[in-house]
């Protein structure tokens, strides 16, 4: 084989580390180093670990975000030979990953408490798929972005089964392990695919690949990219590829399936604008191409919308209804996925909603997980009955959540929707924002549902009184509340934020 | 004189294992087998790496077979792990005694 043609993918100029790419990569090392540093604490024995490794975790998380705060601003610099970017689109996505492992690890400390189940892997494993979440925002390789999600969902596997001694949690998470390993698998073929016919796995030089060949796509190419699509419909849970979500979010732990929710769907959706805009989705794409996947997006996008909504209709169980309602919102982001590449504010409007939808799901598992009794049960809607007696000030912040979810001003919510559907009219697609708008009209049944037991009726169960309220919980929910509120009554700043972002990318 | 296999005829050979694998996971009982036919796939896609690799002349296939590897080995290692706990609880590895959770 010829030896120079072989390594001519390896820039000598690229290899090296300079010191701007050791500042640009420092979010990434904060975490690193927090996760090497807490495994560590962890197997020693002469100290209080529990305080330790928490307190530990949360000092490491918050470096991290400090450091993406101040790359915010920065302009975008390549790192490890290409592998890597560190621009504010990557720092916006890392504050995200880890402001939610933050808020996550603060309503789970007195919830593991009350399992039994407070160990100090829980934290460790949270920063690791934090990590993963942060490498899958920023990776310009397939390569990348394939071990970064299996480092997001290798924790996560392991974090729904944390409450090993039951039955629900372990049979939630091996059905999430095998299902998302397959999905994963299929990713990974996708990408050989792409490989065999651009000779490279760097996003940008496919990107090129794709330019030179003027649209003329081979069929192995079409293939590969209808694999990766696949992956990434399969992880922020599309219908009919949403069949895991549900179980999954019954069977893991409450603070984690707010961690789902939050982190591994934002961290699909970051991987997904960044792969498909440069794969050459609303670009450089032939028409007849770009129709085709416009064609499959618009059904996935109504088919989740309508399935997600109206199946939330009939549960019972609060986790499984949030489960079906954050399959309805996987159908509005793609509504923002679709209109992104055809209006002049591009992809802002998904990055707000994502947003807004991060703080109030955060906060909404936070009260669960502060509800759970100690088997993880308590949480269908006849136990929320007569809460705001029990819990007034409880009652009135998931109140404010199920409002902003609904999509119903003063909250964060309404913006995220309204922006979106604004863009999606903009850019030509009113059938899909009009399947959007009656969809969330009904979800506005569902959500108030549970606030009609929580204020309206009497009190049946009185379980509840031996629940230890903690000041973590009431940090946790009272930030998200501020968020809510804060950003719903004055959303400038947000979507002068995204906006900024999007233009960097 | 070395005889050489071509490398289109493993590419089809991979595809063929690799959907092996998948039909493994939707049909087969057994946990454990469901397992080995992820594993397969993952191998699939190796094979398919590695032959394009030849086919093109380019090192970056070869290169990705050794992190795939990697990562398959931790995902063995978590999914026996999940195995194991569930046999704790529930004292079977069929998957048709997987039936707490549906809706």
């Amino acid at each position: 084989m010829n030896m120079g043609n072989m390594m001519s993918f390896i820039k000598p100029e690229l290899l090296v580390f300079n010191n701007l790419m050791f500042k640009s990569s420092a979010p990434y090392l904060w975490v690193l180093l927090g996760i090497a540093f807490v495994i560590v604490l962890s197997v020693l024995n002469k100290i209080n670990k529990k305080w330790f490794v928490f307190i530990f975790m949360l000092v490491f998380a918050c470096l991290g975000v400090r450091s993406a705060f101040q790359l915010m601003n920065e302009p975008a610099v390549l790192l490890f030979n290409q592998m890597l970017v560190s621009d504010s689109f990557g720092s916006f996505f890392n504050i995200l990953f880890l402001g939610s492992a933050i808020i996550t690890a603060l309503s789970s400390f007195r919830y593991l408490d009350k399992q039994e189940i407070q160990h100090p892997e829980y934290y460790i494993l949270l920063l690791l798929s934090s990590l993963g979440m942060m490498l899958m925002a920023s990776a310009l390789d397939l390569i990348v972005l394939f071990i970064a999600l299996e480092i997001m969902s290798l924790a996560v596997y392991v974090l729904v089964g944390f409450r090993r001694h039951d039955r629900k949690s372990n049979e939630a998470a091996l059905k999430y392990f095998i299902l998302g390993s397959v999905a994963s698998v299929i990713f990974l073929y996708g990408v050989a695919l792409l490989y065999g016919v651009t000779a490279t796995t760097q996003i940008r030089e496919i990107l090129k690949h794709v330019h030179a060949s003027q649209g003329a796509m081979s069929p192995l190419f079409v293939i590969g990219v209808g694999l990766i699509l696949f992956g990434f419909l399969f992880k922020v849970a599309c219908v009919p590829l949403h069949m895991w979500m549900p179980d999954v979010y019954e069977g893991a732990p409450a603070p984690i399936t707010g961690f789902m929710t939050a982190g591994l769907k934002t961290a699909a959706f970051a991987a997904f604008i960044r792969v498909f805009t440069s794969l050459g989705y609303g670009t450089a794409f032939s028409v007849q191409l770009q129709n085709h996947f416009h064609d499959l997006l618009w059904v996935f996008a109504v088919a989740t919308m309508v399935v997600g909504n109206l199946v939330a209709l009939l549960q019972t169980n609060l986790k499984r209804m949030l489960a079906y309602s954050s399959i309805a919102h996987s159908g509005y982001l793609l509504v923002g996925i679709l209109s992104g590449c055809l209006n002049q504010e591009g992809y802002a409007p998904l990055l707000v909603y994502l947003m807004a939808y991060i703080v109030m799901n955060l906060g909404v598992f936070a009260i669960l997980s502060f509800l759970s009794s100690r088997d993880d049960t308590g949480l269908s809607l006849y136990d929320l009955s007569g809460l705001s007696r029990r819990h007034p000030v409880f009652s009135f912040c998931l109140a404010v959540f199920l409002f902003s979810m609904a999509g119903l001003p003063p909250t964060v919510g309404f913006v995220g929707k309204y922006w979106l559907f604004y863009s999606a009219v903009q850019a030509g697609e009113v059938s899909l924002v009009v399947i959007s708008v009656l969809c969330s009209a009904v979800s506005v049944y569902y959500y108030l549902r549970v606030l009609v037991y929580v204020y309206m009726r009497d009190e049946v169960s009185s379980f509840g009184e031996q629940r230890s309220l903690s000041i973590f919980y009431h940090f946790a929910v009272g930030l998200m509340v501020i968020c809510t509120l804060q950003w719903g009554l004055m959303p400038s700043s947000l979507l002068q934020i995204a906006k900024k972002v999007v233009m960097s990318f | 004189m070395r005889t050489q296999i071509n490398p289109q005829v493993i590419l089809v050979f991979a595809a063929i294992i690799f959907f092996i694998g998948l039909m493994g996971v939707l049909v087969r009982k057994n946990i454990i087998i469901v397992l080995m036919c992820v594993e397969l796939m993952l191998n699939a896609v190796n094979l398919t790496f590695i032959s394009f690799s030849r086919i093109l002349n380019h090192l970056g296939g070869q290169v990705s077979v050794f992190f795939i590897i990697t990562v398959a080995a931790a995902e063995s290692a978590v999914g026996l792990g999940l195995v194991i706990a569930l046999f704790r609880t529930l004292r079977s590895v069929d998957t048709d005694s997987i039936e707490l959770l549906k809706g």
